[in-house]
């Protein structure tokens, strides 16, 4: 029990030693370059006393000692001072655009796993023969189609096949739920089949290691069928290997949503970013990268405890 | 054991890669037509014996373009690859011989820069920098830098500990001279699946980055672009976005199929 809390305590100094760097990287990273937060507000015709006004009440006259402090305070209270472009408070935007961004997520990632772990389960179960060399061909065809492609391609067939469908269609989750859901599908699955393939190849070929291993011949040998060697035994192995993939894939998962949300023009986060981008909106830019870097360390941190938990070797390393 | 041979892996990236590739010589000398000549008597006119991959809504003619595009997307991706190569030797090597506090601290560094997603950083980087074709080549490098640091850092670290490298610093031989000439040759090959699958990945980045608007700017195009172009038209007119789809996903595959193809052989010579 001891060396378990020790390992999770020294992950979690760890992943607070990450977060203060990122915030510093990010922050050092706004400031270096050019571009004032105060012009972006008043726009080009501001006088410069007007300028000076604007940057004491921003705090933008300190020393950039207390300016970073003081942002870092923001992130840990969600303040994270007013957007240069929309007058609102940064956190405010970002929470309207989340329910996109995490419902696609949500529903890509389960795409993954309901489709990746039978398909790379029947693979494992012949490797070599006819399926599972079609799965894995396919795999790798898959993998190499950047999603928005993908996306792009299958508002081609979906117009094609379905004269009804119609791409850009957007709910509010809270007018229509369904609604809401149902035009973040098509998007999700295109984020999905790249990391479908992904999860595939790693969870066959973890698979067939573990079949390859002495303990299920052993069990073979008891007289356990093979769907109890595989529930019991085999897939409770697989699981370090695929709670790590499955980290790396949130991670791209949220990434994809960034670029893919565009095509099917829906307000998440990626439309966030490129309206700040756009304007030059330096507390929404820094404020975004942070959390979304957050969130990444985050699904690190917790694939690396969840694992530990699941293989108690790896606290030993 | 059962798994496809390094050789079908290699066959089949090498066609692909020899269809893009070939298209991207080619292009440099000749293209069917002018790929930024407008006919308005030809708008968004279906694949024929005059237009093999059919025109745009300006009537210009999509298979010059995409022979076109091909210059962009393969410089980016070769560009990009080699800036990453030479942050990462020059950053991973001193990591790996040195140790201690300059390890530390520029892996602290590289780790934290992979903390960003990827595609993130990049787009931060360009919005900031201004978006053009050398500034993606540059965000690009530097995102991927990291990969390669810690190839180059792992490969030194053990490369240390050979009886020559122990040797040359008993003869006293500049640590600057060891690590350029004895150990960076030797690394080379070690960098070699990291440097095709950057490519791969590159590529990936810039397209998404040259689709959002935020990658090679008018009147230039890369694969990316032009499908950002073609997204209005494209249920009137999908061959404009089927085929530089086409051609970008024949790169990347050609890419991943070539890298697959040295594992599996660097997996055989293991074993």
């Amino acid at each position: 029990m001891g060396r378990k809390t020790g390992f999770i305590i020294s992950k979690i100094a760890e992943l607070l030693a990450t977060l203060l760097v990122v915030s510093l990287l990010t922050f050092v990273a706004f400031s270096v370059i050019p571009g004032d937060t105060a012009q972006v507000i008043l726009g080009p015709d501001a006088s410069q006393a007007q300028l000076d006004a604007l940057r004491a009440e921003l705090g933008l006259d300190k020393p950039l000692i207390v300016q970073y402090l003081n942002w870092l305070g923001g992130l840990f209270t969600f303040n994270l001072g007013k957007s240069a472009a929309f007058g609102v408070p940064v956190a405010s935007l970002i929470a309207e655009r989340l329910p996109v961004t995490i419902g696609m997520s949500i529903i890509a990632l389960i795409f993954v796993i309901v489709i990746s772990y039978p398909l790379s389960v029947l693979s494992a179960r012949r490797p070599g023969r006819a399926l599972d060399q079609v799965f894995s061909v396919a795999g790798h065809i898959l993998f190499a189609i950047p999603p928005f492609v993908l996306s792009l391609l299958s508002i081609i067939a979906a117009s094609a096949l379905f004269s009804g469908f119609r791409a850009g269609q957007y709910f509010r989750p809270e007018d229509n739920f369904p609604g809401f859901i149902g035009c973040l599908l098509l998007p999700s699955f295109c984020i999905a089949l790249p990391k479908i393939a992904m999860t595939f190849k790693y969870m066959r070929s973890s698979i067939i290691e573990q079949n390859a291993s002495e303990y299920v011949k052993n069990a073979k040998g008891h007289g356990l069928t093979d769907f109890r060697i595989l529930i019991k035994h085999v897939l409770p192995n697989s699981n370090v290997s695929a709670i790590t993939v499955i980290s790396i894939v949130l991670s791209d998962i949220l990434a994809g949503s960034l670029i893919v949300e565009q095509v099917f023009n829906l307000p998440g986060m990626g439309r966030l970013l490129l309206s700040g981008i756009a304007r030059r909106d330096f507390p929404l830019l820094s404020g975004m990268v942070f959390y979304i870097a957050f969130i990444t360390v985050l699904l690190y941190f917790a694939a690396d405890v969840l694992g530990s938990i699941a293989d108690p070797r790896i606290r030993l390393k | 054991m059962k798994n496809p041979s390094s050789k079908i892996f290699f066959t089949a990236g090498f066609i692909l890669l020899g269809i893009v590739l070939g298209t991207f010589i080619v292009s440099l000398f000749w293209t069917p037509y002018d790929p930024s000549a407008t006919d308005p008597a030809s708008k968004l006119m279906a694949p024929s014996a005059m237009h093999l991959f059919g025109t745009d809504n300006f009537g210009r003619d999509t298979l010059s373009r995409v022979m076109d595009a091909s210059k962009y997307t393969v410089f980016i991706s070769f560009a990009g690859v080699a800036i990453a190569l030479i942050l990462g030797l020059l950053t991973g090597i001193p990591a790996g011989y040195y140790g201690g506090w300059t390890d530390r601290g520029i892996m602290l560094l590289s780790n934290s820069i992979m903390c960003f997603p990827g595609i993130l950083l990049a787009l931060v980087a360009v919005a900031v920098a201004g978006p053009s074709m050398y500034n993606v080549v540059w965000a690009l490098g530097l995102v991927f830098a990291p990969t390669f640091a810690r190839v180059c850092r792992i490969g030194t670290m053990e490369l240390k500990q050979r009886d020559y490298i122990i040797h040359a610093r008993v003869m006293g031989i500049s640590s600057p001279r060891i690590m350029s000439v004895h150990i960076l040759p030797n690394l080379l090959g070690s960098l070699l699946p990291a440097t095709v699958i950057g490519l791969a990945n590159m590529t990936l980045f810039e397209s998404g980055m040259s689709y959002l608007g935020l990658g090679v700017q008018p009147p230039d195009a890369s694969f990316g672009k032009l499908l950002a172009d073609s997204q209005s038209y494209m249920t009137r007119a999908p061959w404009l976005v089927i085929f530089p789809s086409l051609m970008l996903i024949l790169y990347i595959l050609g890419l991943y199929f070539v890298s697959e193809g040295i594992r599996v052989r660097s997996q055989k010579g293991g074993n």
